[in-house]
Formats: C-alpha cells, structure tokens, sequence
C-alpha cells in the first residue's frame, strides 16, 4: 500500500481537519473572573441559581444546629465566635471558590486546569490525564487531589482528600468521605458558572449542590497577592474573634 | 482601569445586597465579620501618621490624634486587604508616616481606640473609601 500522501492532497483536506478539531476542541477557560452574584434586574440566564438545601444526618444536624444558633447569638451581641479564616487558615475546596468579592484565575492547557484564588492565594490543581485514585490513597489536605474530563463543553472536576478540620461549605461538617464534584461551564463568553456537588454519605442525607456565578474581569486585571502575614486578630479564652490594637 | 472599578462597584453592592438578605452560599467577607465594628457610628478622626501597613489579611492606619487640649491618643484603624483598597484608588504608598490625615472610622463597639475606616481624606485632599462604594441608584426612567 502506498503511503505517500502528496502536499497537494494534504492542502485540500487541511481545512477539514481544522475544522474537525476546533469543533471538538474544549472552550478556553482561561482567564481572571469575578464572582458573580447577579442582583435585582439581572438576567436569570446569568444569576446562578438558588442553593439547595443542606441536609445532615440527625446525629450531625443536631450540633450543627446548636453551632448556628451560637454564632447567631455572639453576633447579636457584637462578636464573632472563633473561626478558621479569622485564624487566617484557608477556606479549601470547595468554599475557595466563592469568597467576597475576590476573583478567581483559570490557567488552561491541555493537560491541567489550575484554579487560583486571590483570597489566601489558594491554588487547585486539576488533572486532566489521569484517572482519580481512590479515597484511602489521597493525604488529607485543604485541597484534596482533583482530576477532570470534558464533557461536551462542560469541565467536570472530581475532588477528593478533604481532611474533615478543613472549613465545610455554610460551616458543614464533613468526613474524609467527601466527594467535591465542580461542573464548570461557560454560559456566554463573559459568564461562567460552576454547579458544585458535595456528596457525603457519612455527614449528608443527600448531596448538596449549589452553584457559583463568575463574571470575565478585564483584561487588564492582574491578581493580587495574599499572604496572610499581618493577622491581628485572635481568638480569647472564651472562644471570640478580638482585634489586637496598638499603642503607637 | 475604570471599567474595572465600576465592575468591582457592582460586586460589592450585590454582595452587600447579598450579605443583607442572608440568602448566599458562600462567605461574604474573606478573613472575619464586622461585628466588633458598630458600623451605625461615624467618627471623623484627625492626626498625624505612625504607620501604613500594606499587608493581608487587612491594611492598617496607624495614628496619633491629639484631643482640643492636646492631649494625643493613638488609634487602629482597620481597612480592607489591598485587593480590595486598590479597587477604590488606594496604592501601598497613598500615605506615609508624619503625614496629616482626616478619617471617617466606625468605631469599635468596646469603646477602645480602634475602628473601622470609612473613607480618608489625603493630605492632597483626595477622598479615598475603604473598597468599592454602592452606586446611586439608576434614574426613574421618564414616562
């Protein structure tokens, strides 16, 4: 069988070819984005949608409960009750992704995503050629091990190695069985959304899903950095957030 | 770098909106809440410089301000991290120690010499905010 393929009929096919791998060629990511939480007169195409409900098993519900219900009360009276991120210890998959007003930036290649957050500069690394490995093989961690796929245009992320002392998302518990599944998606070229599913089949009667809106930030954005080196605020011996003041 | 401030404007009024109506998933404020800060009461502070810290997870004034009998006492002020002060004009070096400044702080609600800012008033007489501000409300449209 002959082999050789003249230029000219490469020439004539190389247009087909093109085509054939834009049209199955993942969207480009990449990119600083802003979150975004839509407001009144939004577009509903672009807000994300309303949370579902959290919930827990009885036996975690119940301290859960009491937790809320303690912070409310501090609250009333003007404190915060002690909390990881006042410690200035990272908020972890998947609470990084949402916090305030600070963005995220998305680096894409063929090979990994990585996700990092301007609050806390925290970076998710996401595998794309390679498979997930089971739980009991993953060290506990802020962010776990993640490993992705495309599903037609949507980047699907599966997270494991959340050490249960890691913040839950609205201050869940969680067990080393959690599984964080990110379901990342351009809605238009300026807005992405990402459809996050917390599957605990220890802490959680059902999994939660909710899902964060991002809007593209200018071109001209450059993140910042945040190195948590000056945190003046600390925890007294009744458990409440003090700001340390100086003298001079 | 205008379209980004007004981008970032909107984000904080909807996360503030947000915030108000206790509805989001996800945590508002990055490092703590504002709850020692009675954000009800404004106090207009002016004095001289010890300090600007650029620093996370907050920047800080520090600032000796003397009384009407010239008695002077030292104040804390919190601000945002520098991403966000740099969404409403701030930069690392906006201020310097031994420079003269007038503040808007809200208190601490423990009476102690430590609040939150509000906006400053340069010694060029620049107004700078603590991160983005609300935007006015659009105009009723005519019928």
């Amino acid at each position: 069988m002959n082999l050789k393929i003249s230029t000219a009929t490469l020439l004539a096919f190389a247009p087909a070819i093109l085509n054939a791998q834009s049209a199955s060629a993942p969207p480009d990511l990449t990119g600083v984005w802003g979150i975004y939480r839509g407001g009144p007169g939004s577009d509903p195409k672009f807000r994300p949608p309303a949370p579902g409900p959290l919930v827990l098993k009885p036996e975690y519900d119940k301290p859960y409960q009491e937790r809320r219900a303690k912070e409310s009360a501090a609250a009333q009276r003007g404190e915060q009750l002690d909390n990881t991120s006042a410690r200035c210890i990272p908020y972890g998959v998947p609470t990084m992704m949402a916090i305030a007003i600070y963005p995220i930036e998305i680096i894409q290649n063929p090979k990994q995503v990585t996700i990092i957050s301007e609050a806390f500069s925290e970076v998710r690394r996401v595998y794309l050629d390679r498979p997930q490995w089971k739980i009991e093989d993953v060290a506990p961690g802020y962010y776990g091990r993640s490993v992705g796929h495309w599903e037609g245009d949507t980047l699907v992320v599966d997270t494991v190695g959340i050490k249960p002392t890691v913040s839950g998302y609205r201050g869940m518990p969680h067990s080393p069985q959690m599984r964080v599944t990110d379901r990342i998606r351009l809605i238009s070229s300026e807005i992405l959304h990402d459809q996050i599913t917390i599957d605990d089949p220890v802490v959680l009667e059902k999994p939660v899903v909710y899902t964060v809106a991002f809007k593209k930030m200018p071109a001209d954005y450059e993140m910042v950095e945040f190195v948590c080196d000056n945190n003046r605020e600390y925890v007294d011996e009744n458990g409440v957030v003090r700001l340390k003041l100086h003298d001079k | 770098m205008k379209s980004l401030h007004a981008f970032r404007t909107k984000l904080c009024s909807v996360a503030m909106l947000a915030a108000a109506v206790f509805a989001i998933a996800t945590p508002v404020w990055a490092h703590h809440s504002f709850t020692m800060f009675d954000m009800t009461k404004r106090l207009t502070l002016t004095g001289s410089i010890t300090s600007f810290e650029w620093t996370n997870p907050h920047a800080y004034i520090e600032i000796d301000v003397p009384d009407e009998k010239g008695a002077v006492k030292h104040w804390s002020i919190e601000m945002g991290s520098p991403s966000i002060l740099m969404q409403s004009g701030w930069k690392f070096n906006s201020i310097h120690a031994g420079d003269k400044l007038t503040i808007i702080i809200n208190p601490m609600k423990s009476g102690q010499n430590g609040g939150f800012l509000s906006q400053a008033t340069l010694p060029d007489g620049k107004v700078l905010f603590n991160g983005p501000r609300q935007e006015p409300p659009p105009a009723p449209t005519q019928k």
